[in-house]
């Protein structure tokens, strides 16, 4: 009688054991997939920022053969590409510090305050304005804006998923000997992170 | 515990679960507009039914030749406190426009009291239809007939514009997703033919000797009869299955569509869940 108790329990033990190693692989493995999704958004939202970040060169061009267009404008732009290129972060892995991620965001605002005032005052330059290569060209910024904004949109949302995956029971009692931690979202900053605003007036014919 | 006093419990805790599902679903409520059935979406009333039918039809056969799914939406006005790109995208998103795979949607809005309009552009099409190219469309072709009145040239010439564009990226297979509404009352009929031969074919197969050999001649008949049988079958499968559908899960839903609309109205749209990433173009008259 004693021997059936005693494989009883050990029987119960092995199930129980299997029980908790099934669960864990799962919750690993949920785990796994949500933070390849958050990695795999974090990509995109870095090649729209990589986009912007192509088209400058185009815009300092165009706006530096109008005539007496101001300097300092010019160099504000300069200044704001230089900071991005100085925040190092990982293109290839979301951001786990919500410090590096704040920094970035502002080296970035910083860039779109930049390019939102040189558009506001292109709007003084006549002949700028007609020029068929700048029309084309801020038609891509304000589109290369956008995309930045709906990328980011969506990496909060995957952000979310698996912010809320890891810390809720019971994945929340396994997370953290696994190594998962809560990921940082993009914040709205403070400086007006809006689309340089495009705003022509296409009555005046062109050619 | 009684059985009624169980059975009373077991139903309070179902409608305690219908409710909460039922009252999340009302607060996720958005201003979206329902999924297109159809290619040109005239919701203020500015075009003539002219213009309606023709584009709906240039627009579908377009599909057919390139897969891309190029909607026309135009409504009153943006829901309150939207701002345009950012409402156009959503609604682009969840309506689903454009091949899965491919992600070749074009949706071209316009909110008339608002006068803004938007050129929404997948991620598939955004080499073929880039931003700048979206903004001369709109520029040039559209916003020139709109500040005239002329809604229809605008938005004729905006179709042709966005058409020419995106005519040479993707090869169409010279059918459209949404073809099974026409075909819906075909698709009953074959539904209830294959129902039938499934029906004969558990009644044969008491009478049909499979594995015994009782003689040679029944076992013969036997075997012809039954891989007719499912010679029929397959084909009926077949034709079910693959009748004009760039998925087959697409086709059943359509199916479906088709019996509850009784298998009428050439001309229908169906999205095939294409993605949209912020591409395109705004602007306003």
């Amino acid at each position: 009688m004693k021997k059936f108790i005693a494989m009883g329990c050990v029987g119960a033990l092995v199930l129980g054991a299997l029980i908790l190693l099934l669960t864990g692989i799962g919750i690993y493995n949920g785990l796994v997939k949500r933070s390849a999704a958050v990695d795999a958004q974090w990509a995109v939202v870095q090649s729209k920022y990589q986009r912007r970040a192509d088209l400058i060169p185009n815009v300092v061009e165009t706006v530096q053969g109008a005539a007496n267009f101001e300097k300092s404008t010019l160099t504000e732009i300069a200044d704001a590409r230089a900071s991005v290129g100085r925040v190092t972060i990982d293109a290839s892995k979301a951001p786990e510090d919500a410090a590096k991620l704040a920094e970035y965001e502002k080296a970035q605002g910083q860039l779109s305050q930049a390019l939102s005032h040189l558009l506001m005052i292109t709007e003084n330059y006549p002949q700028l304005k007609a020029n068929e290569n700048f029309r084309d060209l801020t038609a891509e910024l304000a589109g290369t804006e956008n995309r930045i904004s709906v990328e980011r949109d969506r990496y909060n949302e995957v952000v979310r998923d698996f912010d809320v995956a890891v810390q809720t029971f019971p994945r929340v009692l396994f997370a953290g000997m696994m190594g998962f931690k809560t990921k940082p979202y993009f914040q709205a900053t403070t400086e007006a992170q809006t689309a340089p605003k495009v705003n022509f007036d296409f009555s005046t014919p062109k050619r | 515990m009684t059985v009624r006093k169980s059975f009373l419990v077991l139903l309070l805790m179902v409608g305690m679960l219908a409710v909460t599902f039922t009252a999340r679903g009302a607060a996720a409520a958005e201003v979206i507009p329902p999924k297109p059935t159809e290619y040109v979406i005239d919701a203020a009333g500015v075009l003539q039914t002219q213009t309606l039918r023709e584009l709906s039809q240039t627009l579908k056969d377009f599909e057919a030749a390139t897969s891309n799914q190029v909607v026309v939406a135009i409504y009153p006005r943006l829901p309150e406190g939207e701002v345009l790109e950012q409402y156009t995208v959503r609604v682009a998103q969840q309506w689903g426009v454009g091949q899965k795979a491919r992600n070749n949607g074009v949706v071209l809005f316009c909110f008339m009291q608002d006068r803004k309009m938007r050129i929404e552009v997948g991620y598939g099409l955004e080499g073929a239809l880039p931003d700048s190219l979206a903004k001369r469309i709109i520029a040039d072709e559209i916003t020139p007939s709109f500040k005239a009145g002329d809604y229809d040239a605008g938005i004729r010439r905006g179709v042709a514009g966005i058409m020419a564009a995106t005519k040479g990226e993707y090869k169409g297979s010279g059918r459209v997703l949404g073809v099974h509404v026409d075909g819906g009352g075909i698709t009953l009929i074959v539904f209830f033919g294959f129902l039938l031969v499934l029906v004969v074919l558990i009644i044969l197969s008491y009478y049909v000797p499979q594995g015994q050999v009782y003689s040679s001649a029944g076992a013969v008949a036997g075997n012809i009869l039954w891989n007719l049988l499912s010679i029929i079958l397959q084909m009926l499968l077949e034709g079910l299955l693959s009748g004009g559908r760039g998925s087959s899960s697409g086709g059943w839903s359509s199916g479906g569509g088709g019996w509850s609309s009784g298998g009428g109205g050439g001309g229908g749209f169906s999205s095939g869940g294409g993605s949209f990433g912020g591409g395109g173009a705004g602007g306003s008259w």
